[in-house]
């Protein structure tokens, strides 16, 4: 009940004090995503936009509380199946974990700098390198 | 010693090649290569029985370091490779090791499914936990489940020199994945030891060409997780030619195979996994009979999340050698009281506490009251006679990652 209460307000109520929003470097041609793409981007098991763009994944630490608001509103996965992930990815071989920024100001900060990078926020900022993305 | 060493030029000549492709291409090579390793150490306590070291006196000959690197060359092609040093009492003695070496090329990916292959050394993606078991972070404690996952021939099934193909496809229902690998899965004296009770003159070695595979589904969002995965090995045994005292050159047939199932709520998971593992001793003479076995294990483990940082888990487990002889009375009938009963069968309970102390560091503690030695090791419990049946273990675990 807490996480559907919770969930409705991430969704529907953007800009409150517990809200995330999905963010794009500007030059990405899309505006939204499927739930899906969202956890296959997350989860690094899907490199490539669309339309053949490298993918550069940006999180935050696995005990930051957007972090986790994040994870289980917008991919609706709990954080410990995000690491679960990564870590058989990347201590088998078979594939990589996101790049770690330590707060939303580095967040923004490269997000902004490298071409077809997704991230997360608070709220999106006002700045020309960045998009939002929705998640329908 | 000859096919480790073209295994390790099979594995490092794509990612030399990749190296310096990679160099022309400069600047961003910061962003695609990644570096990861771990480290930890346990100290073990036991009742009776030797558990990685002379634990009966506190052991603290559980180590594991690990490294590894990897490179994304593009979004179809990575390749990765990592090293191992490993000390388990008497059957590791931390000597460093390739690990996995491989080169990972998606044939076909979209946000509907993917394809893809792996060649070099690759972890088999056996049951939940295999494919990183050495990884402590990974593991649902500070031990696998021993009666499913067994430390005592784990190189049996860790890692095979071949190459793998794999699939998953995205629906609406959730995921299925599948994977498939033929190579020579990596075997040691540990091997020899479960298989054939002691280091004979010669050497075991996988014969052959051998298949492990996996199907796997996933409801959306991964609550649900239920799997299949498997291992076809043939060993056979070259006896040393001027050896005074020996075996036969025979061969012991395997077929291991783990069912999983898996629930994750946000406060707690639950696992369970059954497996079975018929084997075959043919030829190796009078000292080692010809015969049929079908190894059994399970365990079920609830894992509560107190807090993010702070898990305790519950588990109960149960394995047997045969399953025609569940309480062992044949294995000691049948071998003039030398190899007790007991030694033929496990249960066991344990309980263990996770702190996640911050996103370096994590200790673990762990206790489990056993009946039954057949998850011992004969290589550090060689007297079977001398096994206690009834046994504990207390052990701490403090574990580092980057």
């Amino acid at each position: 009940m807490v996480l559907f209460c919770a969930l409705i307000l991430g969704t529907w109520a953007p800009g409150v004090a517990f809200s995330q929003e999905l963010i794009a470097h500007a030059g990405l041609p899309i505006d939204t995503l499927t739930r899906t793409q969202a956890q296959l981007y997350f989860t690094m098991r899907l490199q490539e936009w669309p339309h053949r763009q490298p993918v550069h994944v940006f999180v935050l630490a696995d005990s930051n509380p957007l972090h986790r608001r994040f994870a289980k509103q917008l991919l609706n996965l709990f954080p410990y199946q995000l690491r679960r992930v990564w870590d058989r990815q990347v201590f088998s071989g078979t594939g990589q974990a996101p790049r770690l920024v330590a707060d939303e100001a580095e967040m923004i900060e490269q997000v902004a700098a490298t071409p077809g990078a997704v991230g997360y926020v608070e709220a999106a900022p006002s700045d020309i390198n960045i998009k939002p993305l929705a998640v329908r | 010693m000859h096919r480790s060493t073209t295994a390790l030029v099979l594995c490092l000549a794509p990612m030399a090649i990749c190296a310096t492709h990679s160099a022309s291409t400069g600047p961003d090579l910061a962003t695609r290569l990644q570096v990861h390793g771990f480290a930890s150490q346990a100290a073990v306590h036991t009742s009776q029985n030797r558990w990685l070291g002379d634990s009966p006196d506190t052991s603290t000959e559980f180590t594991e370091l690990g490294v590894n690197a990897s490179l994304r060359l593009s979004p179809r092609l990575l390749v990765s490779g990592q090293i191992l040093s490993r000390r388990a009492g008497d059957m590791y003695d931390g000597a460093p090791a390739l690990d996995y070496g491989l080169a990972d090329l998606k044939l076909l990916y979209s946000d509907a499914y993917r394809l893809g292959l792996r060649l070099g050394r690759l972890k088999n993606p056996l049951g939940l936990y295999n494919e990183t078991r050495d990884m402590p972070f990974t593991r649902p404690g500070i031990f696998l489940p021993q009666a499913v996952y067994f430390d005592k021939v784990r190189n049996l099934v860790l890692s095979s020199d071949g190459v793998m193909a794999y699939g998953e496809l995205y629906r609406g229902f959730g995921s299925l994945a599948f994977d498939l690998v033929a190579g020579r899965p990596l075997i040691d004296d540990n091997v020899e030891w479960a298989y054939l009770n002691q280091d004979f003159a010669g050497d075991l070695d996988i014969d052959g060409v051998s298949w492990l595979g996996g199907i796997w589904y996933s409801s959306l969002a991964e609550r649900f997780k239920l799997g299949l995965s498997w291992a076809d090995l043939r060993l056979a045994f070259d006896p040393d030619a001027g050896a005074p005292f020996t075996i036969g050159p025979g061969q012991t047939d395997i077929l291991y195979w783990i069912a999983s199932f898996q629930y994750n709520a946000e406060d707690w998971t639950l696992s369970a996994e059954y497996a079975r593992e018929p084997i075959e001793w043919r030829g190796y003479g009078p000292l080692v009979s010809d015969r049929d076995a079908t190894g059994e294990g399970w365990y079920i483990q609830g894992t509560y999340r107190l807090e993010p940082q702070l898990s305790c888990f519950l588990r109960w487990e149960r394995g047997v050698a045969d399953t025609a002889d569940r309480d062992g009375t044949e294995l000691e009938t049948g071998s003039g009281g030398l190899v007790p009963a007991h030694v033929g069968f496990t249960k066991s309970l344990s309980a263990g506490l996770r702190w996640d102390i911050n996103r370096h560091w994590m200790a673990q503690a762990e206790y489990a009251y056993n009946e039954g030695t057949f998850t011992l090791s004969a290589r550090e419990n060689p007297v079977f006679r001398d096994h206690s049946k009834y046994w504990s273990l207390f052990a701490l675990q403090l574990a580092f990652r980057f």
